[in-house]
């Protein structure tokens, strides 16, 4: 049998070989046993005592974090882990040492990819010392003890020793904090054992196999509506079959083929649309909602929210498209519900009247008239026994326009690196009687640019750095030395974007701010 | 008058080691820089043409920090990501001297924190260990290790002592019975003990009406004056209003004293400074190159460059300044108009990245 074996000084491949035979034969037709791959491709260094691996066994990450360990024991430590070893022990460790759902909940974001989210706030030490080189939602999503942090430290400034002499690292004894300070502070935050992860891994958890109602938005784009279809794969993972329409009718089909980490993190992959989609979604608690983000493989920043809730859970009102209509205006809505029957009747609140026109497994489309009087408020939607408030609102004019990311990161391209754009979206909201100001979702919106300040309009940003188009989404320009521009200077820029949406004969602004910079050269699975 | 002096005395000296030079020729220094992946470069200032170009056997990567020898033979160059030096015959280009400071189980960087003793005989380098034990790195205190130079190409330290974290900078102090190393603060050990015996704020140095000041300098050039010179950064609080001043660190060597003065209002980004030999200007580089006037702390003059350039010298006598660092490019520029002169591209156009740009003054 042919093993890639460890570079292990002192193990020679034969007796690894013997060591991984002697594995498999005892699983046979099972699925490899992660501790057994553990011990023979990980324990040469990492020492077992008593089924406890040094290191491994006192940490606890979720299935990204355990890849990018993974990818390190390879490209620093030699370690050479075929394909199919590297996926099971990911997922043995996930499974056995991961994150509960309530540990990972602040920091989805960062396995969602999600572009220009806010990092956590864990204070301005941990920001300093850690927060300059990658988000502190790496650090949140890893759980271990002081002793381990004191030992991750040793890493960091071992592994990389100009760490101490970076700006933001020179400026303080880096060393000192981050090895007497920090490890019982990250220690207390987030330690190994917790009572949140003894529950949740002591449970069994339902299975996410079934038919679900879903609702995707892109934001600047699409929104989707419709159902999946999620079935055992028979090899421990599963296969969704998406049936979506987008607000203009048209189809969209996708699929994915997904493996279910510690219960509940859902990671696919598969196609939108035609187009190639990754899929991190995380199951609930009680396993019958499904929410996250799909994006591009290539290009994380291109993707969009998903909400799915099983066909089955007790009738709710899961989604409204639109998200508000205007007083006097009429049109076509459509409703995202569970537990409701083919004739349900609907109601959209008072000051609007609707007629439902088709129901179609949890997707309803009514078509709706507000009244030339209603009044700016949210709205109790109810189609046949499901209701909810939130979901939809009637206004009489937008009174704010807020243009979303209120800061963004785009980068320029080129060479192996492709440009990352940004996408901005017009968000209104109205003032109800009590001067509340109700959501209206996204509108369109006419888009610009301007120098943010005096020295970005002398070095004219605005020509060089990029474009914005008429959806809201900033393409950058080329990377590299620009021989025009002062010093050969990069294709940076230091922007905001304008947004100006009509209402009626009204016109109102929403701005951002946008900083076009260098290429990031490494991406990894969790920024 | 002060000039004139310095003239006389150097043709006095090359008088005497019996070098008949005409007073109108120039000094006739050598430049000496490195680039990547492991080369070496001695280049003829006059002729602005490189002289010799060397391979720097396992140079593994960029080529740092240069410190010549006293006797301007031997170029210690540190190599090999930052875990070997290796000292070069300037001569013939062999290897002479090699000490790699890592071993099986402990990895050593040096931060191109070195220097050579005066009389030539000792190297002291910097060491940042770390002990790579099988499932976990342990990061060891810092520490100064002594080679002999005459070691051969498998030295082994000679002695060592402790040392602060974060230094980036040793230079030697003349006689060489003590040495200062740069980090946090500017410390002066014993060469033969290790003792401390003196300590300096830099991090802890507060100009009145001054936040902490920010430094950082990789390029060890103390020619022609044996001051070492560096741009340092700080916010004056003065008046409320907080303002980024860009000042100059003046540590004179031989003389044992310190001086910061800001010249300007930070304006443009300078890597590294050299002091003219009458001490009367500072010449710094980046995107620019600064000249800044000594005796009344201001900006001289400023000019661009075309494209960002990390280390400076001057020529022994003063009559033009080098810039080099990043890229392939050695600039020839006139010390008074700043204007370029020259540019001499290195054969190969490897990237000069960090490695020192260091003058031999002709013998
Ligand atoms: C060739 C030796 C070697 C092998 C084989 C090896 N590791 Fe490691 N591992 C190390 C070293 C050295 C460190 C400490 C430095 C570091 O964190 O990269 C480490 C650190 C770790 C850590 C702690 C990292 C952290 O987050 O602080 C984990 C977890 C880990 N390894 C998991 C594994 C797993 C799982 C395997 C087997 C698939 C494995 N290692 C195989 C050498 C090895
Ligand atoms: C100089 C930049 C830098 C700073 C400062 C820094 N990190 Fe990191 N950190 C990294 C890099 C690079 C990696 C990825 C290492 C790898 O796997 O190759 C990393 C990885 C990590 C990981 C994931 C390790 C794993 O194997 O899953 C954690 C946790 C972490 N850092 C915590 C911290 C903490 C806590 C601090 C502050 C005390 C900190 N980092 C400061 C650069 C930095």
């Amino acid at each position: 049998m042919s093993i890639g074996a460890p570079r292990l000084p002192w193990m020679s491949a034969s007796l690894l070989a013997l060591l991984c035979f002697a594995a498999n034969a005892v699983q046979a037709a099972e699925a490899p046993d992660g501790q057994a791959l553990v011990r023979t491709y990980c324990s040469g260094c990492h020492l077992e005592h008593d089924g406890v691996f040094e290191r491994i066994s006192s940490i606890r990450k979720t299935p990204e974090g355990w890849t990018m360990t993974l990818f390190r024991m390879h490209n620093v430590h030699g370690l050479a882990l075929p394909e199919e070893a590297s996926d099971a022990i990911t997922r043995y460790l996930a499974d056995t040492q991961g994150l509960a759902p309530s540990e990972t909940a602040p920091s989805r974001f960062a396995l969602e990819r999600r572009p220009n989210a806010k990092d956590l706030d864990l204070g301005p030490d941990l920001a300093q010392m850690c927060g300059r080189c990658h988000s502190l939602a790496r650090v949140a999503l890893q759980r271990r003890d002081a002793d381990d942090w004191l030992k991750h430290m040793h890493f960091h400034v071992g592994q990389f020793p100009s760490l101490e002499y970076q700006a933001s690292g020179r400026d303080r004894p880096w060393w000192d904090i981050a090895t007497k300070e920090l490890p019982p502070k990250l220690g207390a935050l987030f330690p190994l054992h917790t009572q949140a992860w003894s529950d949740w891994n002591g449970r069994t958890h339902r299975e996410p196999t079934g038919h679900w109602v879903v609702v995707g938005h892109e934001p600047g784009g699409r929104d989707l509506v419709g159902t999946a279809d999620i079935a055992s794969d028979g090899k421990g993972g599963y296969t969704a079959r998406y049936r979506l329409r987008d607000t203009a009718g048209r189809d969209v089909a996708g699929d994915s083929h997904a493996l279910l980490y510690t219960g509940y993190e859902w990671r696919g992959r598969g196609a939108l649309g035609g187009v190639a989609s990754r899929e991190v979604f995380a199951l609930s608690e009680d396993g019958v909602r499904m929410s996250g983000r799909w994006f591009d493989p290539e290009h994380s920043e291109d993707g969009g929210d998903w909400t799915a809730v099983r066909a089955d859970a007790p009738a709710q009102v899961v989604a409204v498209l639109p998200r508000a209509m205007k007083a006097g205006a009429s049109g076509t809505v459509t409703i995202v519900a569970t537990g409701v029957g083919p004739a349900s009747s609907v109601s959209l609140g008072t000051g609007v009247t609707a007629k439902v026109v088709l129901a179609d497994d949890g997707v309803i489309q009514a078509v709706a008239e507000v009244a030339a009087d209603a009044t700016t408020g949210t709205r109790t939607v109810s189609v046949g026994p499901a209701a909810g408030t939130g979901a939809f609102a009637v206004y009489r004019k937008i009174d704010q326009v807020d243009v979303q990311p209120s800061y963004a990161i785009a980068r320029v391209g080129g060479g192996k690196v492709p440009p990352v754009t940004a996408q901005f979206e017009a968000l209104a909201s109205a003032r109800d009687a009590a001067g509340v100001l109700v959501p209206l979702g996204p509108v369109p919106a006419e888009w610009s640019t301007a120098p943010f300040d005096a020295e970005a309009a002398r070095t004219h940003d605005e020509k060089f750095g990029g474009s914005l188009d008429a959806a809201g989404r900033y393409h950058p320009a080329g990377a590299g030395p620009n021989p025009v521009r002062e010093f050969s200077g990069n294709n940076t820029a230091n922007l905001k974007v304008h947004a100006r949406v009509a209402d009626g004969a009204s016109r109102l602004d929403g701005e951002s701010h946008l900083i076009v910079t260098v290429q990031r050269w490494i991406t990894t699975p969790i920024y | 008058m002060h000039m004139t002096k310095l003239r006389a005395l150097a043709f006095a000296l090359s008088a005497v080691a019996g070098l008949a030079v005409a007073a109108t020729v120039r000094a006739g220094d050598l430049l000496v820089t490195g680039a990547k992946p492991d080369r070496l470069y001695v280049i003829d200032a006059e002729k602005r043409a490189v002289k010799s170009e060397f391979r720097i056997p396992g140079a593994n990567g960029i080529v740092g920090a240069i410190i010549p020898s006293p006797d301007g033979k031997v170029a210690y160059v540190v190599v090999n990501k930052m875990e070997s030096i290796s000292g070069i015959d300037l001569k013939t280009g062999k290897e002479v001297f090699r000490a790699d400071l890592s071993k099986p189980g402990e990895r050593v960087k040096n931060f191109f924190a070195l220097d050579v003793t005066s009389d030539g005989k000792e190297l002291i380098v910097y060491e940042l260990p770390t002990l790579l034990k099988p499932s976990e790195y342990q990061v060891e205190d810092p520490r100064f290790a002594v080679f002999k130079t005459n070691a051969g190409l498998h030295a082994k330290v000679s002695r060592s002592f402790p040392a602060p974290r974060r230094l980036h900078m040793i230079l030697m102090r003349p006689g060489g019975k003590t040495f200062y190393a740069i980090g946090f603060d500017l410390y002066e050990y014993e060469t033969a003990t290790g003792k401390l015996v003196g300590t300096h704020g830099i991090q802890k140095w507060q100009l009145p009406a001054h936040s902490q000041p920010d430094l950082l300098a990789f390029w060890p050039v103390t020619e022609p004056t044996g001051v070492f010179t560096s741009p340092v950064i700080s916010e004056a609080t003065a008046g409320g209003a907080a303002a980024l001043k860009t000042g100059m660190m003046v540590l004179d060597v031989r003389a044992g004293t310190l001086e910061f003065n800001d010249f300007e209002d930070t304006s443009a980004l300078i890597f590294s400074t050299v002091l003219s030999p009458d001490r009367k200007f500072a010449y710094g580089v980046y995107s620019t190159l600064t000249k800044v006037d000594m005796a009344s702390h201001t900006l001289a003059k400023r000019v661009p460059v075309d494209h960002t350039f990390y280390s400076i010298n001057v020529a022994t006598d003063g009559h033009e300044v080098y810039i080099a660092g990043a890229m392939c490019d050695v600039g020839f520029y006139d010390p008074t108009s700043l204007e370029r002169r020259a540019n001499l591209k290195l054969p190969g156009c490897g990237d000069q990245s960090l490695a020192s740009l260091r003058v031999i003054p002709a013998r």
